[in-house]
């Protein structure tokens, strides 16, 4: 665009002096003949540019270079119209961060590393104590028991270390069978084998799940507690700290491993969004591409996986609402924030939903998509149409100047324009033809033999069949002309 | 340079780094502004997050089925509250951002909090300031004058925030600032420490020309934040106070209850965001426009007949009761301002406003506030905002007559609580105070531009004033900003052409500044300005805010160097 000029120009322009040529060639053509002799250095400019713009036809859309000068018009004109300066919404690299990760984990590492070597050491010595061959003898079980944990000296503990009373006849020693600590029997737990196991086995099956761990104590702080209470199950005496060990990896073993109602049934509502999600990935460009008449995709298909998305989007319906009544069963129903959250998941859900259902309300019936088709239909043929009386038209231009005996192949290939072709996705690339003759009709014939490979390629079996017609035409055409030739 | 962007890429981050999930966003107070002005709540919904906590909120429940994004200022009750928080964890896992630097202690001593190993990132995201416009962000800080010093919690806090802001948008600037501000280059001084003192999180790559962070005080512009204000933010601002975003109308006769708080803004209101800058006349033929469109539309839905009208007109509905929202939203708030204007006779007093401010006829516009003081349609605020515009104006004028005035106020029934604030804002932002020339009377070119619009007549009556900051902003763009009034901090100069500015406004800036920065980011090409202030003002908040500056003994303040 140039600024001394009010209004801008588009197509192929000469730098030198504004001329407007039709095409590429022309121009380059018309530089070389007219400003060769003015500047070698913006001729090479010039070259390099059609290169790249011919790059750019052969592979993408003939408009390219028109819509791009219109793209940079409409962004001036935007940009100073706009009340939002557009200049706001440029890309910005998101700001600093500094993470504090690796510091935080490190000084956390240290400390709980402690926790986990000792329930480890807690969670051999549990494995071998409920073991089968362990002698459930009470002689040889203590001192199998002591072969488990070294047991401290009774010398060595004149006090309970936790609630710090002396030992005496009635406050008798007690060891904890996982530490080998010396303390009374008020200040012992005992934990169940069946808890022993969930803790030594994780994959063992658990069920009872309300009494289990340690036993309760009575009430009552007698010292002959839980000791035969619980049918006499067998248990483990322990003291408190590696009581809080084991609760501790319970605890996160349970976390990592349960998952309540509302978790599991919102991963299920998870993955049927990110399946609609991909879904409407490959429904939607059916649907445009059918709206417009295409015969892409069959209908049949796309009414098929619109079935399978209204299906979809049901169950996501369910099972957020099963999500939204959860608990609501109970008498006292879901606490606040409880309810709070199962509603939002709900909304989370109806937003998803009504941002989706455009493209399943665009589908068209039958009807319309036979009308679409057959309106698609006449426009191709009227484009092919046109294309074959342009071609014809070279032609006539083409015998003139062989008359004329002025060999200007060059320009013809230029100005040879190929189907204009609206579909989306498919378009035939220009064809690199040998050219065995300098007749226009057998080239064009070639070029439409190329396109009907493509279309083929592309599956678009529409313009196959139209070309087919097409090519047929030519060729009678062509040969009917070479009739009257040689005769 | 877009502060809003900058927070909301903060904070999608976060969202994005913790996965997929049933999530909730604990927050403090103040990250509680910080997130709300950015995004909607039914726009974080869709990313998953499903509940919002404030970290000092007692008694939350214990969910450990949710991921837990905790952003929160570094302060010592928040990493206390967490450390509590994560000795009995209350929900599954935590991600954890500071919203601006932490000390190695505090992190130590999460770190030993976390003992059920819930906690997968601590990190630091410095979105440590709250983001208005685009170009615009407050700290939402009043209060920070003690005489003419800061207090040191402020200057803090201040400091924090708009260093925050430096590293959001990775800037790290050179310093200017006014000289005739002590605090200003304190505050210059603070930032200028911090990019020392983390000198690793300043190390970006450094565009050809360095951004410039102008600090500017309130006390060299005293006029802006008092004029009644056109345009429709700062409009709605200066009658029905913008607060966070959101504007409360429960005092408008026979509102109907869901419009009793509105939220204005420019992200998620289209109409909102083409008009915020647009003058109230535009503004009325805009909404007129709007209504008859929505009628439109409204008529077609009576039609609804056929399946395909049907059709047509639920693929609209989104848009459609969007748009509903927006008409009778919009709708409410212009008609309150148009109420007020009429009842209060706004016109009148911001037409002498303008003429007091931008003209210099003393005996006319004298004559005009005297006769105005004594109309009973006037507000009693708007009349204190006449006298106190006046007293700065003709503070040594010969003719002054302002003990005249007073008497009048009080004759009308000012209280002496606002009466005092006249002598506030001599002593706030007289000639002593002022390091330039706020009124134009010396400079030859400011007094030639003035006398120029004076022949050509005046476009808009209403908003003929442009704030001081226009003024330096064009000087520093110029590169004619003098060196004395505004130094360097440091040896360093800059020689090329300024392209992205950072100003800062001690003792708040205003909505009209904001208008004026942004038709300057328009008008400038290669020039990106961002507008930050202690607080966005009206006249109201600024009333507030000389108030505590009064507060402190009149003899210490007058012992202050001002230089």
């Amino acid at each position: 665009m140039s600024s001394q000029s009010s209004e801008i120009r588009e197509g192929f322009l000469c730098p030198m002096c504004m001329k407007d040529l039709g095409t590429v060639s022309q121009l380059q053509s018309h530089f070389e003949e007219s400003h060769s002799t003015e500047d070698k250095a913006t001729l090479n400019q010039l070259r390099g540019l059609f290169d790249r713009a011919k790059r750019k036809f052969l592979g993408d859309k003939e408009e390219v270079y028109v819509q791009d000068a219109q793209k940079v018009t409409s962004d001036t004109i935007s940009q100073s119209t706009s009340l939002y300066d557009v200049d706001y919404w440029q890309h910005q690299e998101t700001g600093v961060t500094h993470s504090w990760t690796d510091m935080f984990r490190g000084v956390r590492d240290t400390r709980v590393d402690k926790y986990v070597v000792e329930t480890n050491k807690l969670l051999i010595r549990l494995d071998k104590l409920i073991s089968q061959d362990a002698p459930t003898d009470s002689g040889k079980r203590k001192a199998f028991e002591k072969s488990v944990v070294m047991w401290m000296p009774d010398s060595d503990a004149k006090s309970c270390r936790y609630c710090g009373r002396s030992f005496n006849l009635t406050r008798r020693r007690h060891h904890c069978r996982l530490c080998g600590g010396i303390m009374c029997d008020r200040c012992s737990h005992f934990l169940t084998h069946a808890y022993a196991k969930k803790l030594t086995n994780p994959s063992y099956n658990f069920d009872g799940d309300k009494d289990v761990g340690f036993l309760k104590r009575s009430g009552s702080n007698s010292s002959l507690n839980s000791l035969f209470s619980t049918e006499g199950d067998p248990h483990i005496r322990s003291c408190d700290e590696c009581r809080k060990l084991l609760e501790r990896r319970d605890l996160q073993m349970e976390q990592r491993n349960t998952k309540t109602a509302i978790v599991l049934l919102y991963e299920k509502m998870k993955y049927c969004i990110e399946e609609c999600e991909k879904q409407l990935e490959s429904y939607l460009p059916m649907v445009e591409s059918l709206c417009v008449g295409e015969s892409t995709y069959s209908l049949r298909d796309a009414q098929r996986k619109r079935g399978e998305l209204v299906k979809k989007y049901e169950l996501i319906d369910q099972i957020s609402k099963r999500i939204s009544l959860l608990g609501s069963d109970k008498e006292e129903g879901p606490s606040v924030k409880q309810a709070l959250l199962q509603k939002s998941v709900r909304v989370y859900a109806s937003n998803f939903m009504q941002e989706n259902m455009m493209g399943l309300q665009n589908l068209p019936t039958e009807e319309q998509y036979d009308k679409l088709q057959k309106m698609r239909t006449a426009e191709i043929q009227k484009e092919i149409a046109l294309e074959r009386q342009a071609t014809l038209q070279a032609q006539e231009v083409e015998k003139k100047k062989a008359d004329k005996h002025v060999t200007t192949n060059k320009e013809e290939s230029g100005s040879q324009k190929h189907v204009r072709n609206r579909s989306i996705g498919w378009k035939p690339a220009e064809q690199n033809v040998t050219r065995d003759s300098d007749d226009p009709m057998v080239q064009q014939m070639d070029i439409i033999r190329g396109y009907i490979a493509q279309a083929k390629e592309a599956q678009k079996w529409d313009e196959v069949h139209m070309l087919e017609l097409n090519l047929k035409d030519l060729q009678m055409e062509y040969s009917s002309q070479q009739k009257s030739t040689w005769s | 340079m877009n502060v809003i962007l900058a927070i909301k890429q903060y904070i999608s981050k976060m969202i994005e780094d913790s996965g997929p999930g049933m999530k909730v966003l604990l927050m403090d107070k103040d990250t509680t502004s910080i997130v709300s002005m950015v995004y909607a709540q039914s726009e974080i919904l869709q990313k998953e997050v499903f509940l919002f906590e404030r970290i000092d909120s007692a008694g939350r429940e214990t969910m450990k089925h949710l991921k837990c994004i905790c952003f929160i200022r570094p302060t010592k009750e928040n990493v206390d509250l967490l450390a509590q928080e994560l000795r009995i964890s209350k929900y599954g896992q935590y991600y954890i951002y500071f919203s601006n630097v932490i000390s190695k202690q505090d992190v130590k001593s999460l770190a030993e909090a976390d003992d059920q190993e819930v906690v997968r990132e601590v990190q630091e995201f410095f979105g440590d300031y709250i983001a208005v416009n685009p170009h615009l962000f407050t700290l939402n800080i009043i209060g920070c004058y003690r005489g003419i010093d800061w207090p040191p919690s402020v200057l803090k806090r201040t400091s924090l925030g708009l260093s925050s802001v430096l590293l959001s948008l990775k800037k790290c600037p050179m310093i200017r600032y006014q000289n005739s501000s002590e605090m200003a280059q304190k505050l210059a001084d603070s930032i200028q420490q911090s990019i020392n003192k983390e000198a690793g999180l300043f190390d970006f790559r450094q565009p050809d020309v360095a951004p410039i962070l102008l600090i500017l005080d309130r006390s060299d512009d005293a006029v802006t934040p008092m004029l009644n204000q056109w345009t429709y933010q700062a409009m709605v601002h200066e009658l029905l106070e913008i607060n966070n975003n959101r504007v409360n109308l429960s005092q408008v006769p026979g509102i109907s209850k869901d419009l009793q708080e509105v939220v204005l803004s420019a992200e998620h209101d289209e109409f909102y965001a083409n008009n915020m800058y647009m003058n109230f006349g535009e503004i009325c033929n805009n909404i007129k426009e709007l209504m008859d469109e929505f009628q439109t539309k409204s008529k077609s839905r009576a039609k609804v007949e056929s399946i395909a009208d049907m059709k047509a007109f639920i693929e609209n509905y989104p848009q459609f009761k969007k748009m509903s929202g927006t008409v009778s939203k919009h709708v409410t708030v212009v008609g309150e301002l148009s109420r007020l204007v009429g009842k209060t006779s706004l016109l009148e007093v911001s037409e002498t406003e303008q003429e007091l401010v931008c003209k210099g006829d003393h005996s006319a516009s004298l004559q005009k506030i005297k006769t105005l003081l004594h109309d009973n349609k006037v507000q009693q605020i708007d009349k204190l905002r006449l006298v106190m515009l006046y007293a700065l104006r003709y503070e040594t004028h010969s003719n002054n007559d302002l003990s005249g005035l007073i008497d009048t106020l009080r004759k009308q029934g000012v209280s002496d609580k606002y009466r005092a604030c006249v002598n506030t804002i001599l002593d706030f932002g007289g000639k002593r105070s002022r390091g330039s020339d706020l009124f134009g009377s010396t400079d030859p070119v400011a007094f030639t531009k003035r006398f120029l619009k004076g022949l050509k007549g005046v476009e808009n009556v209403y908003t003929q004033h442009q704030p001081l900051l226009q003024s330096v902003l064009d000087q520093l763009i110029k590169g004619k900003l003098r060196e004395a009034a505004y130094p360097y901090l440091g040896k360093n100069l800059l020689r090329d052409r300024p392209q992205d500015i950072i100003v800062f406004m001690i003792g708040g800036t205003t909505f009209e500044e904001a208008y004026c920065v942004h038709q300057m980011n328009k008008s400038t090409p290669g020039v990106r300005i961002v507008l930050g202030g202690t607080a966005v003002h009206n006249f109201k908040s600024f009333l507030e805010e000389i108030q505590l500056y009064a507060q402190t003994p009149r003899s210490n303040r007058s012992d202050g160097m001002r230089r």
